[in-house]
């Protein structure tokens, strides 16, 4: 290895006499090694359910609401308490529900990057900007939408009229706005916490406005995104790298660390090798192996959280043999949910013990409707169900396809291989269909013909039981909004008719408990595991929070001393 | 001659790009995806894909969306003929925008590794057929054995563990340049010329640093097939008549060779032109494994993302190189072998 390394050493000193290595991080930066880097930051833009497009857009927006924070977990993350909102752009609130409006006393000397300072025109142009739906995915509308926002319907999708901005919204002074609701909705302030209704520094976009694209869409989908939040974009090179510097006006008071590269590493094991060497500070998105072997590495800290990350099993109602519920349940009892905690993710995730996940307010985890691995019930639920031994399911070859995201391989490649091999030895004729993410999502959100796929990227951005209710298990007809496994059951969309508009918090509770009941009971997802959303990173770094968007913000760090 | 052969060429040349174009327009669309669902993640209602439907332009009928495309139906907006590839669905950046940038760092790893590959694999296949059963011949072999039998990305990854983790000689595999240094203006978006251009020398030696490792990748994968090609072709040129005729003239080895390599050169060049146009979308793992934001991991991205204008682009501005590559070779063949005639 000597005569290589001299041999190596003479031929660069050759080529390159004037390198001695990469520039050093100073004490003020931080080197952050991600999967990619935004693709654009326009939250109503084509790059907005990008995760790395998120986390540009969250350290360089300011929120009405946060939430406040809790003790440290067990790796020393911070995490919310979701029990409590605290004023971000807001100073204090009040909620009149006699006419359903709330009362928004905005913080008085913010000051942006472009060094414009926050007022209610900001608040009035991001909703009169929600409202156009001009963006390619109007997201802005969806959330108001979802929070009962009054006048944010589906009519603003026809009606060109129904797109102004009436008194829903209003501005009553230059600190003061006022928003409406059209019927009691719990979902209000956790809506306002998310990505999609972070507030535009309205006269940067509008500076930026031409008469083909009066709403900024392209500036903010392609050369930044002006609003007050704790990071200014210094450069962003798509594909490639986006520099961050602090805002030295915010008014949460200056970051810790002064500037934040951003840049795009492919690979994964480039991530963790150059982490090693101390070039870089922070990585995300290894996989649960590389992520183990960081673990004893030295300098290096590796901490996650279980947030709202989970996998679980998508069986389609519609697509017999599925729509049996003795197969759903032979299925679920034939789960290898140990070898998954072990095989797939090293030990860093849980068991799911119900639907929602288990950090947000409202879970319940119904104890007598728990599927633990058993072999002998799976075969005698698939006996009961007229299919002994199996005999019977190769009709249903097609549906027995477990379909997963290929791009995702590496992650999901030993959890299939897994349940394939014991769903067989079970008798099912579990084969194996790795298709691409876009055709992906395709099939289960938009055609949700999926007969049979493993899915670990479904995480409700809205902090709340009920949210997660209406996302994925109430019916269309009722409201629901991605119900992928195509789920019907008229008790279910009953009780959320009740249980979305029950001021009482803890009636609604007990209303969205009876729901996560009845989703056990009928398996309308199985879930399998809650792995840990994790990160590693240079031992001097500190304050590492973690947020529902699972998006770093840079703001939360600084250097230990 | 040459001018009337050349303008024959390229009026070929754009029949078939013309060709391509619709082609891959209609192909694509047979891809067994809906591009629409990325846009509706959060939001899937049907108001929100009929939205998303109509700001991508897919409501309407396709032979219009061609037109549109071809830039021939000027009430929908501009198109090819204007020079307007479109906007990328995944970005909403233009193409041509997108394309200027990760083109240049392709072409500047590509063709920096070509060149380094033909310095080496040229003389080394010509000793190699000088002197069969000689050192040079053998450890051909056993090179060819030992490159050929692992994909590059693997000997990148290796190469990056070695030289990079263990000797410490190589830089991160973090791209063209480190990320705390300020890169000089783009004039031509190649970073050694713009370094130099813009008299940034610190820059341009740090460019190359950061090329090493994707350029010895490359080369050491390339090198393979232009070495097996150069010998077989010089054997075979030496065992010819009119090197027999050299010989017999007495004439210098150093001369016999020199022709022979120049009989041997035309297959050669033809092969490395085509593994230069497969090379311009297959150096993507390269291209990943050392982070460098090149026209393949473009390529591979918009095809993953279903964003139908981006692999338009890209397919049509890697057709244009190639064929203007092919065209270039036969140019060349020609002046290295008398007896083509145009």
């Amino acid at each position: 290895m000597g005569i290589l390394r001299k041999c190596a050493l003479a031929g660069t000193a050759i080529v390159v006499p004037a390198l001695a290595g990469p520039a050093a991080v100073n004490a003020a930066e931080l080197l952050f090694l991600a999967e990619d880097v935004p693709a654009g930051l326009n939250y109503d833009g084509p790059a907005a359910a990008i995760p790395t497009s998120q986390t540009g857009m969250v350290n360089l927006m300011e929120p009405l609401f946060g939430y406040a924070t809790a003790a440290p977990n067990e790796d020393g993350v911070i995490v919310p308490d979701f029990s409590t909102f605290e004023g971000r752009l807001v100073d204090t609130w009040s909620y009149d529900e006699a006419t359903l409006t709330w009362t928004l006393n905005l913080r008085q000397g913010v000051m942006g990057c472009g060094g414009a300072t926050f007022n209610a025109d900001d608040v009035i142009y991001t909703f009169e900007r929600a409202k156009s739906v001009s963006g390619a995915a109007p997201i802005g509308w969806f959330l108001s939408n979802v929070a009962s926002i009054d006048g944010f319907t589906p009519d603003v999708f026809g009606d060109e009229a129904a797109r102004a901005l009436g008194d829903e919204v209003q501005r009553i002074d230059d600190y003061t706005v006022t928003i409406r609701q059209s019927e009691p909705n719990a979902l209000f302030l956790p809506v306002l916490t998310i990505f999609g209704l972070h507030i535009f520094d309205a006269e940067l976009m509008q500076a930026n406005a031409t008469e083909d694209d009066p709403w900024s869409h392209d500036y903010t989908n392609n050369v930044g995104v002006p609003s007050f939040g704790p990071y200014c974009l210094e450069s962003w090179a798509k594909d490639d790298e986006i520099v961050f510097t602090a805002n030295p006006d915010y008014y949460r008071g200056a970051p810790a660390i002064e500037r934040v590269v951003m840049k795009r590493v492919p690979q994964s094991s480039n991530r963790v090798v150059i982490l090693r060497t101390g070039q870089a500070q922070l990585v995300q998105k290894l996989t649960p192996r590389e992520f183990d072997s960081l673990r004893e590495a030295s300098g290096i800290t590796v901490a996650g959280v279980s947030g709202n990350e989970n996998l679980f099993v998508h069986m389609n109602f519609d697509v017999p043999p599925f729509n049996d519920p003795l197969v759903r349940e032979a299925v679920a009892r034939a789960m290898p949910y140990d070898q998954i905690i072990q095989a797939g993710y090293f030990g860093q995730a849980e068991r799911w013990a119900g639907v929602v996940p288990s950090s947000y307010p409202g879970f319940v985890a119904p104890a007598d409707h728990q599927y633990d691995t058993d072999t002998d019930a799976a075969a005698a639920l698939l006996e009961e169900a007229g299919y002994p031994g199996g005999a019977g399911l190769e009709a249903f070859e097609d549906a027995f396809q477990l379909t997963y995201v290929a791009e995702k391989e590496t992650t999901l490649g030993p959890i299939v291989t897994a349940i394939q091999s014991s769903l067989r030895q079970a008798g099912f004729p579990v084969t194996l269909n790795p298709i691409p993410q876009t055709q992906y999502g395709d099939r289960q959100l938009v055609q949700r013909d999926l007969p049979f796929a493993i899915n670990d990227q479904e995480k409700p951005i809205g902090v709340d039981a009920g949210y997660a209710v209406q996302l994925f298990f109430v019916s269309p007809e009722a409201g629901g909004l991605n119900n992928m496994v195509n789920y019907r059951n008229p008790d279910v969309d009953g009780l959320w008719a009740e249980a979305r508009v029950e001021p009482d918090q803890a009636a609604r509770d007990a209303l969205l408990a009876e729901i996560q009941t009845t989703l056990m009971d009928d398996i309308a997802w199985l879930p399998v595991v809650e792995y840990r959303t994790q990160w590693a990173y240079s031992d001097r770094l500190q304050g590492m929070q973690w947020h529902p968007d699972n998006s770093i913000r840079f703001f939360d760090l600084s250097y230990a001393e | 001659m040459l001018l009337r052969y050349v303008t024959k060429r390229l009026l070929i040349g754009l029949v078939q790009l013309v060709v391509l174009t619709v082609a891959v327009f209609f192909l694509i669309r047979l891809l067994p995806a809906d591009p629409i669902s990325r846009f509706v993640g959060l939001n899937p209602s049907e108001e929100a894909y009929a939205q998303a439907e109509r700001s991508l332009g897919l409501d309407r009928p396709v032979h219009v969306q061609l037109l549109h495309y071809l830039g021939l139906a000027p009430s929908q907006g501009t198109g090819l003929l204007q020079g307007d590839l479109g906007d990328s669905w995944v970005s909403g950046s233009p193409i041509a925008q997108e394309i200027g940038t990760f083109l240049p760092v392709t072409l500047e790893l590509i063709t920096i590794s070509f060149f380094v590959a033909f310095l080496i694999a040229v003389p080394v296949g010509m000793l190699s057929a000088t002197r069969p059963g000689g050192a040079a011949d053998r450890g051909v072999f056993v090179y060819s054995l030992f490159a050929g039998s692992q994909p590059e990305f693997w000997w990148g990854l290796l190469f990056v563990y070695l030289f990079f983790f263990v000797l410490g000689v190589a830089p991160a595999p973090l791209g063209l340049l480190s990320p705390m240094t300020s890169e000089p203006a783009v004039i031509t978006g190649f970073i050694t010329i713009d370094s130099l251009l813009a008299g940034r020398l610190d820059v341009f030696l740090e460019a190359l640093h950061h090329l090493m490792l994707p350029v010895a990748t490359l080369v050491f994968i390339l090198s393979g097939p232009i070495i097996k090609m150069v010998r077989q072709n010089m054997v075979r040129a030496l065992q010819s008549d009119f090197v027999l005729y050299a010989r017999c003239a007495g004439l210098p080895a150093r001369r016999i060779a020199f022709y022979a390599l120049r009989a041997a050169m035309a297959p050669s060049m033809t092969l490395i032109g085509i593994l230069y146009g497969f090379m311009l979308g297959g150096a993507v793992l390269v291209e990943s494994v050392f982070s460098l934001g090149g026209l393949g991991q473009y390529a591979i991205r918009s095809i993953l993302a279903f964003d139908y204008p981006a692999i338009q682009g890209v397919v049509l501005v890697i057709t244009a190189i190639s064929l203007s590559v092919y065209l270039l070779l036969d140019i060349l063949h020609a002046m290295i072998d008398p007896r083509v005639a145009y």
